[in-house]
């Protein structure tokens, strides 16, 4: 804003536009690259000397060559591989049912999918663990009842937890493409009497393609990195995950971890890049004016449409349900007492985490959600030649495991070295940490609302004397809300029970709730630990809805203020 | 300027939570159980009323990974309460100053460092955990030993950490070897591999998967199989025969400590005689002679005369060669 003014004041009329929208366009991209490379770029670089930093102290590519030998680095590598395409494929093809039945179907109870396909993302990752053992384990509900063990610790145990995290995040970014088709080409295609099949077809899996790619891009990537669900219901399933674990926390081994976290950008990058090449082969349609689409009752495409939302709805409820039900019995799963002693907790800090949590989490929300936006607009005003790096690094961080992160942030940034000191041990570095963690997600949940921005008008805009500034605020922004509302409430809910990154962060002044509830189930204390984490759920829950309640507020006042 | 007045005043919060610790304040890095540590640091508080203690807990391989990448600028004065076997990795040895906290010299040598940069006044103990219903269920016999769990009947039954992730998989694996000899000691875990559901990354794993009755035996830890008994769960604790595997728990003071009369006070009030009365109602393993166990200990079926069940752990020894036995085992059974 401030440039605009100083460029009035210096150069006439016309050059001010021109001078200001380059300047701002600059701003752009430079402001939020310059948070990339402090706080991914740097952090990786030195994870990058450590992984070539040998045992003597001299630098060479030994420990990739010893790891490179070792057999179970190819074992962990294809087991990775085989459960992250498994995964992703599942995920997606649930994630696209979702989004489809969410927004292009009509059918009723649609709130409570909505409500069900959060849940993973609010749920503390012992909660699913939990959740999938007490149903499907071999002394869960299902063996119990059918009196056959099931076995579901391995690769199915591992394939079915991670396509239940990956889920809503799939269905985020396919929802981000389907929520801003233009209804009137639907319309004309009814007058034309073409079936609900053949516009799926023609119509919507064209526009959609980028967004399924990206969800797949995603999917995988934080699936061949989640350590979590592999730990506890992978078995002896390793993957990648669990090799760095086993270096970097069972043999003290930084360094040799650090390669193994380097080699998982490989895949990442790959897939990125085929994904980019499919792209360039997609023509994409682009509405020029936005109708939103609403969905009339059709009974062959809404009855089954609605069955399967319904069901995949009921696995994540049940999942999560039975968690919170067993924090409420005396001992699951040997005595069904109702209790609530388990919400007496007193160790490990209580429940004083959980405050510190929020604000924590609505920072990293507010200014993660603003950086993406402005990157999104620099990036539309920014030569190819830099713009293409730019967009293959803003979708990278998530290939790296939340352990590695973390612990190269305390490398990075526990170092007197930099006036970035300062950082280490305040709450600002741990919202920090968990917005980069989760870049990738809202970067490319941004990037499909974009996709489908008519750029006509902006030109129109623009032609209209408009500067960057103002189109991107009275245009573009209310184009994409309805992305940054969901990339906002993304980076909340996840800030809110992100554990793997931000453990190796918090002193013992400053807490976060997900690592309370690590430290009650530590302490045996699991039924705590999924009291804690209930509770947990419950305010992130009445938070989502007061700022859900806000949003609608804002919108309709908004609305008001533009119709008079 | 209203920018440079915001930025000026979230610089001056985060200097001062980020700053040196004042006079008066430690910080203690703990991998202790947080019951005892809330117990503990209450007392040492009321003790020395001038100085406030912090401590952070993490499990003994998570504050493996954090000290080790904070060596270069270390945030705690000194480490309380971390097994041993760790803190001997000479990356951690070389961050530690020498002191002789008072009342270390009552500790055996096997209990201390030979250059007083740690010593170790208690310890856990690795047990069996088994489930008393699934072992019903599935009519098999009360393992006693190693050597029961070679009974093919328990084949799937059995889990236990993996020594290349969790240090209480090294811990069993060092004292089958050390009580059975090398070559009779990887024979035994040789047979015993088939029967082996999982080799978990978590130390406590097997014990929480056993009590739940997802599996008959989890070789886990003592501490959580005790707390599970209390808690209700159908389990039993076994201590198998022919010596079962301990671990000490190990203190020092860092040499980078900015506090460290304070720091080498709160390590002599770990060895005061307030300090080892409350040791008796948590510890399974009190190094110091002449100190009785506690009543839940006993309670869960834990022997009057600890000393007896325990061979002569080699820490030097176990320490020295953990890679070359860890590397071995991989080699073995890594799955």
């Amino acid at each position: 804003m401030s440039v605009e003014t100083v460029g009035a004041q210096a150069a006439p009329t016309f050059r001010k536009w021109i001078d200001s929208d380059k300047a701002l366009a600059a701003i752009c991209v430079i402001v939020p690259l310059i948070g990339l490379f402090l706080f991914f770029i740097y952090p990786m670089i030195i994870v990058f000397i450590r992984s070539i930093t040998t045992a003597d102290g001299t630098y060479g590519l030994a420990n990739y060559a010893e790891i490179l030998a070792s057999k179970g680095f190819w074992r962990a590598t294809q087991h990775s591989l085989v459960m992250g395409g498994t995964t992703t494929i599942l995920s997606v093809f649930l994630g696209f049912i979702i989004a489809l039945g969410l927004h292009r179907c009509a059918f009723p109870g649609k709130t409570l999918i909505r409500v069900a396909i959060v849940l993973p993302l609010i749920a503390p990752s012992l909660v699913q663990a939990l959740g999938l053992i007490f149903i499907l384990g071999r002394n869960g509900l299902i063996s119990q009842f059918s009196g056959v063990e099931m076995e579901i610790y391995g690769f199915w145990g591992l394939v079915i937890a991670n396509t239940l995290y990956g889920l809503p995040q799939a269905v985020m970014i396919i929802s981000a493409a389907l929520v801003l088709l233009d209804a009137r080409i639907y319309e004309a295609a009814d007058v034309l009497g073409s079936s609900p099949l053949r516009q799926f077809r023609d119509l919507t899996l064209p526009a959609v393609t980028f967004a399924l790619l990206s969800a797949s891009f995603v999917v995988f990537t934080i699936t061949i990195t989640d350590f979590g669900n592999a730990a506890v219901i992978g078995g002896d399933y390793s993957v990648l995950a669990t090799e760095i674990y086993s270096q970097v926390i069972g043999q003290r081994n930084f360094n040799m971890g650090a390669v193994v976290g380097i080699m998982l950008l490989i895949p990442t990058i790959l897939s990125y890049y085929i994904e980019r090449q499919a792209m360039k082969r997609q023509k994409t349609q682009k509405a020029t004016n936005i109708h939103s689409y609403v969905p009339r009752f059709q009974a062959i495409r809404d009855v089954p449409m609605g069955i399967l939302n319904f069901l995949i709805a009921a696995l994540i409820l049940s999942v999560i349900g039975i968690v919170i039900y067993a924090s409420f019995v005396k001992l699951w799963p040997y005595n069904f007492d109702f209790t609530l002693k388990h919400y007496n907790i007193t160790l490990a800090g209580g429940y004083s985490s959980l405050w510190m949590t929020i604000w924590i989490s609505i920072g990293a929300a507010v200014a993660g959600t603003l950086a993406v936006f402005t990157l999104a607009i620099g990036l539309r005003h920014t030569p190819e030649m830099i713009a293409q790096p730019v967009r293959i690094l803003a979708a990278m961080p998530a290939a790296v495991p939340g352990m590695v992160l973390g612990l190269a942030y305390i490398l990075t940034f526990n170092s007197t070295a930099t006036p970035l000191y300062l950082l280490y041990g305040t709450a600002t570095l741990i919202a920090v940490i968990n917005f980069y963690h989760y870049h990738t997600q809202a970067y490319l949940t941004v990037m499909t609302g974009f996709r489908q921005f008519p750029s006509e008008l902006a030109e129109a805009g623009s032609a209209l004397g408009a500067g960057i500034g103002r189109i991107s605020t009275t245009i573009i922004a209310p184009f994409v809300a309805p992305m940054l509302v969901s990339v906002f409430f993304f980076l909340f809910m996840r800030s809110m029970v992100t554990l793997s990154a931000v453990v190796f962060l918090t002193t013992p002044q400053l807490t976060v709730a997900a690592v309370t509830i690590m430290r009650l189930d530590d302490a045996g204390l699991t039924s705590q630990a999924a009291a804690f984490s209930t509770a947990v759920m419950a305010v992130v829950g009445l938070a989502l809805l007061g700022m859900k309640g806000a949003v609608s507020l804002l919108a309709k006042r908004n609305s008001r203020k533009s119709g008079s | 300027m209203n920018y440079w007045t915001k930025s000026a005043m979230a610089l001056a919060m985060a200097v001062g939570v980020a700053s040196p610790l004042a006079a008066g304040e430690i910080t203690v890095y703990s991998a202790l159980e947080e019951e005892e540590i809330a117990a503990y640091v209450a007392a040492a508080e009321a003790a020395m009323p001038d100085v406030e203690i912090n401590v952070l807990r993490l499990s003994t391989g998570k504050l493996g990974a954090r000290i080790l990448a904070e060596a270069d600028n270390p945030q705690h004065d000194l480490i309380w309460g971390w097994a041993v076997t760790a803190m001997m990795d000479p990356q951690v040895l070389d961050l530690l100053e020498p002191y002789k906290a008072a009342g270390s010299e009552a500790l055996a040598n096997q209990f201390r460092d030979a250059n007083d940069r740690w010593f170790a006044a208690t310890g856990y103990l690795g047990a069996f955990c088994v489930n008393t219903a699934r072992l019903e269920k599935k009519g098999l016999p009360m393992p006693t030993s190693w050597a029961d769990l070679q009974n093919p009947a328990f084949k799937g039954e059995v889990l236990m950490p993996d020594p290349n992730s969790s240090g209480t998989g090294y811990l069993h694996v060092n004292a089958v070897l050390q009580t059975k000899g090398e070559n009779a000691g990887w024979e035994l875990l040789k047979s015993v591999d088939p029967n082996m559901a999982q080799y978990t990354s978590s130390g406590s794993k097997p014990c929480k998967a056993a009590r739940a009755g997802e599996y008959t035996v989890g070789i886990s830890l003592a501490f959580t199989a005790m707390k599970s008994i209390e808690d209700g769960y159908p389990l039993a604790m076994v201590f198998p025969k022919g010596g079962v595997g301990y671990e000490l728990e190990a203190s020092g003071l860092m040499a980078s400590s900015d506090n460290k009369a304070d720091a080498q006070r709160f390590l002599d009030w770990t060895l005061s005689a307030e300090a080892l009365e409350l040791y008796g109602q948590y510890k399974a393993l009190i190094t110091v002679p002449g100190v009785e166990t506690s009543a839940a200990a006993a309670e869960a079926g834990l022997p009057s005369d600890i000393r007896r069940i325990l061979f002569p752990v080699d820490f030097v020894k176990s320490a020295n060669r953990q890679s070359k036995v860890k590397a071995e085992w991989k080699d073995r059974f890594g799955r």
